[in-house]
C-alpha cells in the first residue's frame, strides 16, 4: 500500500483512470510543497545553527524564535524590485533561475522517501533508471548557474561561472564513477540495480562500510555541488562579490538562495540514501521515512559545521584534488568493490 | 596578446571597489586579469580622505587626539599615544610616572584588539565565518574595559596632554586582570581554528612572499615587516612610554610569507598581554595628571619648536611630526601612517598571482582606511 | 639589546586539525549566547559611560571656553535672557548632537562646572531636531521636543 494507491482510493468515485491521474498529481504537488517547506526549514536551521554556533542568537522577532523569519524574508524579495542590468543576454537571464529551481525540484520527486505508517510507501515515482534520471535532472542546475553568470553583464559573474564549470567537470566525474561502483553492488542483489529504490533495498550493509572510498568522493562532490565553504569558489563572497548572482535581486536572487540550501538538503538525503541506506532502520514498515529525515539531518548538521569552520579552496588547488586525487581514488574504489562483488561479499 | 587561430587572448580590467567585501572599507584596486590571474594591481585611495591633518592645524592641541582616535579607529589608544609622544615634548609637559603606567596598558589593550579585528576579517577573506565571532567575543570585552575606563567604547579620548582623562582604580585593575584571565585560552583557541585547517594553510604557506629588502625599500614596518625577518620594533629600538622597563619578545619568523604574518601577529598578542599583565604588577601610585597641564590651562599650551615622535601602533612605525610656533595652535601636522606606506607594497606583491591569493595577500597588510586615507 | 623569539610553526596533523577545528565550531552550540537584547533588557552601562550634554544656566558664566575648546563647532553660544548676575554677557552654549563627539573637553575645561555629561543615550531623533537650546539643554531627555 502506498501514498498513490491511498489517494487513489479516496477519488475513486471519478473513475480508475481519472483517479490515478489525479492521484499522481496531488502527490507530486504535496513533493513540491514538502521540497519548499523542506528547504524553508533548512534556512531556518541554518540560520539559527550558524548563530548559536556564533554565539549569537539568530532570529527571534518573526513569530515563536523566530520560526516565520524565512517567510517574512520571502514575502521581503517577492515584493522587491527585479533590477534587470543594461546589456543582459534576456531571455538566459530570465530563464537561469527557473532552471535551478526546476532541477532542484524534480530531484525531490525520485528520492524514495520510504513508508510512514497509514500512508504507506511516500515514494512519487518509480522508475527501472530512477538513479540515472535523478543526477541527470541535478544536471540542470550547472546549466542554470552557467546560463546567469554569462546573461548578466558582469565580470564578476563571468569569472565566477569559469570557476563554476571548471569546478563542475572535475568533481563530477569522480562522482559518476562513484555511483558506478554503487551500481554494481547493488547488482549484486537485487534486479534492478539502477532503481534507485534498488539500491537502498540492497544495503543490509550500508554501502558506507562497504566501499568507504566511494562515499567520501560523494561526500565531497554532494559538498561541491552544493558549493558551500570550502567549495565556494564559484560564488566566493570576498573575492568576486557573489560571483554568478551578483546581479540578480528580488525572486530572482531568491530562487538561486533556496538553490543553495535545496542542494545541501538534496545531496544530504542523497548521501543517506544510496550510503546510508535510506529510509531502512528498526521498524522500517512504519517508520522508514523517519529514519530518512534523521540520517539526512544530521549529515545537514555535518554540512554546516564545515560551511562554518572551512576557509574557501583555492579553484586550482580543487582542480588538481578533483582529477589527481579525487579521480584516482574513484578507479580503485570501482576496482576493489569490483573484486568484491566477484568474491561475493557484497 | 597571445593569438590562437580566430581565438584572442585579452586582458581585462576589473575594478575592486571602493564598495567590494574584501576590501576592508573603501579600497579600490584597478587589476588587470589575464583570466584569474592578475597581471598589475592599482591601489586607488582618497576614499575616505577627512583632510585630518589640516583639521588638527586649525584647533588647539588637545583638540588634536579626537582626530587621532579617528585615524586607525580600531586601535584609538595608540594613536593618542602616539600624538601626544609627539606634542608633550613640544609643549614641555612630563606626564606623571603613574600616566606613562597607564597608558601603556591601554595601547597595549588597543594593540590586542586591533590584532583581533584583524584576525576576525582574515578569516572572512578567506572564508572563514566562525571565528570573526570568537574573536569579536574577546574585542567587545576589551571595549567594555575601554568603556569602564574612559566613559566611551571606541574613540575613547581617554588620554589627554600631560595626563589621562580619569584614574585607574582598584575595580579596573581587577577587570583587567579578570580579562586577562580568559583571554589566551580563547586566543589559543581561535588560533588553533586557523593555523591546524590545512585548507587555511594551503591558503597562507608560500603565498605573498616579501622579501626584506623590498620590504626596507617600500617603507613597510611593523608586522609585515617583522614577518619578513626584520627584527625592527619601535618599542624596543627606540622605547617610548614605559617599554624599556617591562619584558618581552619581538616575534620575527623567516617564512616571510602570509602564513608568517598571522604567525607573528597572534605571536604579537601574547606578547601583549605579557606586558600588560607586568605593567599591573608595576602600576605606580601618584597623581594622574601634570598640574603644569591642568584642565583649565588645556586652551593655553604654547608650543615652539618642531619635533617627531614615532611609536609603534599595530599596523607598523606610526610617526607624528609637530612644528609649533608659538601660538595655541600647531603650525603643522604630519602623520606617517604605517598602513599607507604597507599599501604601497601591495603592486609588487600581488603580481601574477590568482585574485583568490590577492585577496589573501592584501588581507594580511592588516589595513584601516581612516588612517591610510587621513 | 633586543629580544628576538622566532615564532616556531605549530605542529598539527592533516586532516585531523581540520576536523578538531570543526568539533571547536561545534561545541560552541551549547554555549551561552553573548547577544544583549537591548530594548527589553537594558545593558548595565558602566559609571564613567557619558554622552548627553547637560547645562545648569544657573551657574554659566558665558566665557565661552567650551565653545573655543569644542573641536567641530557643536557648541556655540547663543543669547538668552535670563536672571543670572553672573553672566553679564547674557550668553549660553547651545549644542548640536548631530556633530557631537563625545570628547567630554567642554565638561573638563567649564571653570564652574556649569557644563556636564550624563549616562544619557537615547537621543534618536529627526534629521533637523539635532539643535539644542540652551533651555531644553537644562531638561531632561524625556521632555525636550523631538
Amino acid at each position: 500500500m502506498n501514498l498513490l494507491l491511498r489517494i487513489a482510493t479516496i477519488l475513486s468515485f471519478l473513475g480508475h483512470y481519472p483517479s490515478y491521474i489525479l492521484g499522481y498529481l496531488i502527490e507530486t504537488i504535496i513533493v513540491i510543497i514538502f521540497a519548499t517547506v523542506v528547504i524553508a526549514g533548512m534556512v531556518y536551521i541554518f540560520r539559527k545553527y550558524m548563530a548559536r554556533v556564533q554565539m549569537r542568537i539568530g532570529p527571534n522577532r518573526v513569530g515563536k524564535f523566530g520560526i516565520m523569519q524565512v517567510m517574512a524574508d520571502g514575502l521581503k524579495l517577492i515584493q522587491k524590485e527585479s533590477i534587470m542590468p543594461k546589456g543582459r543576454d534576456d531571455l538566459a537571464y530570465k530563464l537561469a533561475p527557473i532552471l535551478i529551481f526546476f532541477g532542484l525540484i524534480m530531484g525531490f520527486i525520485f528520492i524514495p522517501y520510504g513508508p510512514l505508517a497509514w500512508f504507506g510507501d511516500l515514494t512519487v515515482s518509480h522508475s527501472d533508471v530512477s538513479l540515472i534520471i535523478i543526477f541527470a535532472l541535478i544536471a540542470i542546475m550547472p546549466i542554470g548557474e552557467i546560463l546567469s553568470g554569462i546573461s548578466s553583464n558582469n565580470k564578476y559573474a563571468v569569472i565566477g561561472t569559469l570557476r563554476g564549470i571548471a569546478k563542475d567537470i572535475s568533481f563530477e566525474v569522480p562522482m559518476m564513477l562513484s555511483i558506478l561502483a554503487i551500481v554494481m553492488a547493488a547488482s549484486a542483489k537485487v534486479s534492478n540495480p539502477l532503481d534507485i529504490n534498488g539500491v537502498v533495498v540492497a544495503q543490509s550493509i550500508p554501502f558506507a562500510i562497504l566501499e568507504p572510498l566511494g562515499f567520501f568522493v560523494f561526500i565531497i562532490s554532494m559538498a561541491a555541488r552544493a558549493s558551500y565553504s570550502p567549495f565556494d569558489m564559484g560564488e566566493s563572497d570576498s573575492e568576486l562579490v557573489t560571483g554568478n548572482t551578483t546581479e540578480y535581486s528580488g525572486l530572482r536572487f531568491g530562487f538561486f538562495y533556496l538553490g543553495l540550501f535545496g542542494t545541501i538538503f538534496l545531496g544530504s538525503m542523497m548521501i543517506s540514501t544510496i550510503y546510508l541506506g535510506g529510509y531502512l532502520g528498526p521498524f522500517t514498515n512504519y517508520m522508514g521515512f523517519i529514519w530518512l529525515l534523521i540520517k539526512t539531518l544530521i549529515l545537514v548538521i555535518i554540512s554546516l559545521t564545515i560551511w562554518l569552520s572551512m576557509p574557501r579552496v583555492r579553484i586550482d588547488k580543487f582542480i588538481n584534488f578533483g582529477w589527481k586525487y579525487l579521480l584516482p581514488i574513484a578507479f580503485v574504489n570501482l576496482v576493489i568493490v569490483g573484486f568484491l562483488v566477484l568474491g561475493g561479499i557484497a | 596578446m597571445v593569438e590562437q587561430g580566430n581565438l584572442k587572448n585579452r586582458l581585462i580590467e576589473l575594478n575592486m571597489g571602493p564598495q567590494h567585501p574584501s576590501t576592508h572599507g573603501v579600497l579600490r584596486l584597478k587589476l588587470t586579469l589575464d583570466g584569474e590571474t592578475v597581471k598589475k594591481v592599482e591601489p586607488i585611495i582618497g576614499y575616505l580622505h577627512r583632510n585630518a591633518e589640516k583639521i588638527c592645524e586649525l584647533d588647539f592641541y588637545c583638540d588634536a587626539l579626537i582626530y587621532f582616535d579617528r585615524m586607525d579607529y580600531v586601535a584609538a589608544m595608540n594613536m593618542e599615544a602616539g600624538y601626544l609622544e609627539a606634542a608633550e615634548k613640544l609643549l614641555g609637559i612630563e606626564p606623571p610616572e603613574r600616566v606613562v603606567w597607564i597608558r601603556t596598558i591601554m595601547a597595549e589593550l588597543s594593540r590586542i584588539a586591533s590584532h583581533l579585528v584583524w584576525a576576525g576579517a582574515y578569516g572572512l577573506d578567506l572564508g572563514m565565518l566562525t571565528p570573526f565571532f570568537y574573536v569579536f567575543e574577546q574585542r567587545e570585552k576589551i571595549l567594555d574595559l575601554f568603556t569602564e575606563i574612559s566613559g566611551s567604547r571606541q574613540e575613547t579620548n581617554y588620554m589627554s596632554i600631560g595626563g589621562v582623562y580619569q584614574d585607574f582604580n582598584d575595580k579596573i585593575v581587577y577587570l583587567i586582570r579578570e580579562f586577562l584571565d580568559q583571554f589566551p585560552k580563547k586566543l589559543e583557541e581561535v588560533f588553533n581554528l586557523f593555523v591546524k585547517n590545512d585548507i587555511f594553510i594551503s591558503r597562507t604557506k608560500g603565498i605573498g612572499i616579501l622579501e626584506p629588502d623590498v620590504a626596507l625599500q617600500y617603507g613597510v614596518t611593523g608586522p609585515m615587516l617583522r614577518a619578513s625577518g626584520v627584527p625592527y620594533d619601535v618599542r624596543k629600538a627606540q622605547p617610548y612610554l614605559a617599554y624599556d622597563r617591562v619584558n618581552f619578545e619581538v616575534p620575527i619568523s623567516k617564512r616571510k610569507d602570509n602564513y608568517a604574518r598571522v604567525l607573528v601577529r597572534f605571536e604579537e598578542m601574547r606578547q601583549s598581554a605579557k606586558i600588560i599583565k607586568q605593567a599591573l604588577d608595576k602600576l605606580p601610585d601618584g597623581p594622574y595628571f601634570n598640574p603644569k597641564a591642568k584642565k583649565s590651562l588645556m586652551v593655553r599650551l604654547r608650543g615652539e619648536g618642531d619635533f617627531y615622535a614615532r611609536t609603534e601602533s599595530p599596523k607598523g612605525e606610526f610617526g607624528v611630526y609637530l612644528v609649533g610656533d608659538g601660538t595655541v595652535k600647531p603650525y603643522r601636522v604630519h602623520v606617517r601612517s604605517p598602513a599607507f606606506k604597507n599599501l604601497s607594497v601591495l603592486p609588487a606583491l600581488a603580481k601574477d598571482v590568482l585574485i583568490a591569493d590577492l585577496v589573501a595577500i592584501s588581507g594580511t597588510l592588516d589595513l584601516v582606511f581612516g588612517e591610510v586615507d587621513r | 639589546m633586543i629580544e628576538i623569539k622566532e615564532v616556531e610553526e605549530p605542529r598539527r596533523v592533516p586532516i585531523l586539525g581540520s576536523v578538531e577545528g570543526m568539533f571547536t565550531v561545534f561545541k560552541h552550540l551549547f554555549g551561552k549566547p553573548v547577544t544583549v537584547q537591548y530594548p527589553e533588557k537594558p545593558s548595565v552601562l558602566p559609571d564613567r559611560f557619558r554622552f548627553r550634554i547637560y547645562l545648569s544656566t544657573d551657574d554659566c558664566v558665558g566665557c565661552t571656553l567650551c565653545e573655543q575648546v569644542c573641536p567641530n563647532l557643536t557648541i556655540t553660544m547663543v543669547p538668552l535672557e535670563k536672571e543670572n548676575q553672573r553672566n553679564k554677557r547674557k550668553i549660553y552654549p547651545s549644542v548640536n548632537f548631530g556633530t557631537c563627539t563625545v570628547c567630554r573637553n567642554c565638561e573638563e575645561i567649564c571653570p564652574t562646572d556649569a557644563i556636564y555629561l550624563k549616562e544619557v543615550f537615547e537621543t534618536a531623533r529627526t534629521r533637523n531636531n539635532f539643535f539644542y537650546s540652551p533651555e531644553d539643554l537644562e531638561k531632561h531627555e524625556a521632555e525636550v521636543k523631538r
